[in-house]
């Protein structure tokens, strides 16, 4: 047995001795390995490894190319991830390539825009000037009250992080069970945000963009709280500045209050009009500049009744419901319209 | 185990019609892989949050396995991570589901951290052996979960940043159950699609409110679920982003429905409910619950029916409740077998994959 074991170790010396690797693109290119794969397969004498030796090999496929043993990665390796291969029991180390760290990336806006906010606010909008990484919001990213202490758990943490498709648009949930009135987060530790205080919104700026680069520089947004906002959204009570009829001027709605930023923009449209939709003044008007002349007609203003306002309350119906002192509750998803003369 | 619904017992009875006309074979799309569940006979159900759609794998997976071994697979991100030739902190892992049937362990996995993030799920045992579950031809059927508004329709401005994070997914008697919480609306939003999926079927939306506390209701999203019979009757078990654990009835969720859900206990401040398991133990029931901060909770199911609904505020009420402290941050549960379940830990900035004896 001894002399079989001590045959084995000298036929794979002899081989090693000859045996290298290179990387061809993402693949690995290894010469002077036996030309059939021996019982375990190449992974037995042929693999390639990130990280140290307690972890597994990485996954791929090999294909014989001439005399030489062709290791492709499911994924190529990237350029600053150090690996190894190991070749008839050989190392060949490929070391990372330093990556230059280069910060581009910063907070570009956040919804809503007024300096002034309802202790109710039920989210944030943070948007980024370019794609971000996933996974470091609640680290990065704090609620401070006026004396600079942090806000604790001011908002859900969900673990999946609530960004739009290009992950540069991060929305802040504040914590519902402290805004909705009657459950025991907001009885045991009353709301996050007191009406009559300051607070300040801070983003790190190591919060890294989809690069692996910091910020350019720390981000920070002070705003005051006032009384909470229990009312429903009513857009009969809208004002009108109303284009005249025959040119392509902009049709200017008020909504007496800001409105949730995202929502106002995708869920308010006119009635077989196509056109510029854009929010102005902290979110509270609405400016709709259409891609064709305006008729002298009856036009229509269409309003989803998921439209919600800075505290959550919706088109006809509160952002919680007093079931006692009742109020028409809208329960299904609908359009409500309301009609404007251009004239 | 009788009562567990979307378990190894139905998976039985429904195995044949889990093949349904519309399952072709071909590659799976994913643009995300989020939430995991499985549905009867080695079905994969898999939340893409990114393309807003569920789709039903089948994973060929049907085996049936009574004892598959013990699992204690220390720092299984950084191992994910070597396999798949890239560094740990490029690694996310978003769910853990364990196929009833086999007891294997499915992980839905990220590589990549940005926009760019190549969806993958990875599957495991008690060998420790990590690998994937290929998707480039596979027998599996696709739902969207797109509910386009009507004045959206009509007012098209290119991509909508809109987006419904997937938040759960749950099988039970021949439905799925998709929650979703939108980085827009807060309206909560529960789908439900009965499978074998039926063409052009967009889920029936049902809004549901949870009446806690007598006087204020909102229709906030539903955080985590599992089916569950309450007096033989199939309910879901919610967990809400508020804290309160609600009963809805099975029977209740239809399309375009209004369903008030009945509290039964409120779980507390600082409490984000995680995830939740059903399981039986000395001929009785449980639900395991992970939470963000107060370690795992244990509360008996027995007479779930009898306890009224709380309507006083404050006061912890309804369901009483233990916390399991020592299983400290625990990110992700699922039932692995009748005496354990699988836990995803973190453990010093890596995740460890282990089972645990049912408490």
């Amino acid at each position: 047995m001894k002399q079989v074991v001590s045959f084995i170790a000298l036929a794979l010396s002899a081989l090693a001795a000859d045996v290298a690797v290179r990387r061809e693109g993402s693949a690995f290119r290894a010469a002077g390995l036996p030309a059939t794969p021996p019982e375990g397969g190449w992974p037995a004498v042929f693999r390639v490894h990130v990280g140290d030796a307690s972890m597994p090999p990485v996954m791929g496929t090999y294909a014989v190319d001439g005399a030489d043993v062709i290791f492709k990665p499911r994924f190529a390796i990237p350029p600053d991830v150090a690996c190894r291969a190991i070749a008839a029991a050989k190392e060949f180390r490929f070391a990372a390539a330093v990556r230059e760290r280069k910060s581009t990336t910063h907070v570009a806006q956040v919804y809503p825009t007024a300096p002034e906010i309802p202790a109710n606010q039920l989210k944030f909008y943070l948007e980024f000037s370019a794609p971000m990484e996933k996974g470091q919001a609640w680290e990065r990213i704090r609620l401070l009250n006026a004396e600079g202490k942090v806000v604790e758990l001011a908002f859900l943490e969900i673990e999946q992080e609530l960004w739009d498709r290009e992950t540069k648009r991060l929305t802040l949930l504040f914590d519902p069970g402290r805004i909705k009135r009657g459950v025991m987060p907001r009885d045991q530790v009353g709301s996050a945000l007191i009406a009559g205080q300051a607070y300040t919104l801070q983003v790190d700026r190591d919060y890294r963009d989809a690069e692996g680069n910091p910020l350019t520089q720390e981000f920070r947004r002070e705003f005051r709280v006032r009384v909470e906002d229990r009312e429903p959204v009513e857009p009969s009570k809208w004002s009108f500045q109303l284009p005249d009829a025959g040119t392509r001027a902009p049709l200017r709605v008020a909504f007496g209050e800001p409105l949730d930023a995202a929502l106002a923009t995708r869920l308010i449209g006119i009635d077989g009009m196509s056109g510029a939709l854009t929010l102005t003044a902290n979110e509270t008007t609405l400016v709709f500049t259409p891609d064709t002349n305006w008729e002298s007609r009856e036009y229509k203003l269409l309003v989803d009744t998921v439209l919600e306002d800075l505290a959550g309350n919706r088109v006809g119906r509160p952002f919680d419901v007093d079931t006692f002192n009742r109020i028409t509750v809208r329960t299904n998803r609908g359009v409500v319209t309301v009609p404007f003369r251009v004239r | 185990m009788r009562l567990l619904l979307g378990c190894a017992a139905i998976a039985a009875s429904v195995a044949f019609s889990a093949e349904g006309p519309s399952m072709a074979a071909g590659k799976v799309e994913l643009k995300s892989a989020d939430v995991l569940a499985f549905g009867p006979a080695g079905i994969l159900f898999v939340g893409d949050t990114v393309s807003a759609t569920l789709t039903a794998i089948d994973t060929g997976d049907k085996t049936p396995n009574k004892n598959p071994g013990q699992i204690e697979l220390k720092a299984i991100n950084e191992k994910i991570a070597a396999v798949l030739g890239t560094a740990a902190d490029q690694i996310s892992i978003a769910d853990v589901a364990v196929n009833p049937v086999s007891r294997r362990v499915y992980l839905s996995v990220a590589r990549g951290r940005g926009a760019q993030a190549v969806p993958l799920v990875m599957t495991t045992d008690a060998s420790g052996k990590i690998s994937e579950l290929s998707l480039d031809n596979v027998k599996h059927a696709k739902v969207a979960l797109v509910d386009a508004p009507s004045a959206e329709a009509k007012n098209a401005r290119g991509q909508s940043p809109r987006m419904e994070t997937i938040t759960d997914i749950g099988y039970a008697e021949g439905r799925v159950f998709v929650a979703g919480l939108s980085n827009e609306e807060f309206a909560s939003s529960l789908r439900s699609f009965p499978y074998p999926f039926k063409a052009a079927d967009k889920g029936a939306g049902i809004e549901i409110f949870h009446g806690a506390h007598g006087r204020f209701e909102t229709n906030a999203p539903v955080r985590t679920f599992v089916p569950y019979k309450v007096a033989n009757t199939p309910h879901l078990l919610a967990a809400y982003t508020c804290t309160p654990l609600v009963t809805i009835p099975l029977s209740e969720l239809k399309p375009g429905n209004k369903v008030k859900g009945k509290t039964i206990a409120e779980l507390g401040n600082r409490n984000r409910p995680l995830d939740m398991i059903v399981y039986t133990k000395g001929g009785k029931d449980f639900i395991l619950m992970a939470n963000s901060s107060r370690g795992v909770m244990k509360l008996p199911t027995a007479n779930l029916d009898s306890y009224s609904a709380i309507v006083a505020q404050t006061e912890k009420q309804g369901v009483p409740y233990e916390t399991i402290a020592e299983l400290k941050d625990v990110q992700q549960l699922d039932k692995y077998d009748d005496k354990s379940a699988i836990l995803l830990q973190t453990t010093g900035g890596s995740m460890d994959l282990r089972t645990i004896a049912l408490p």
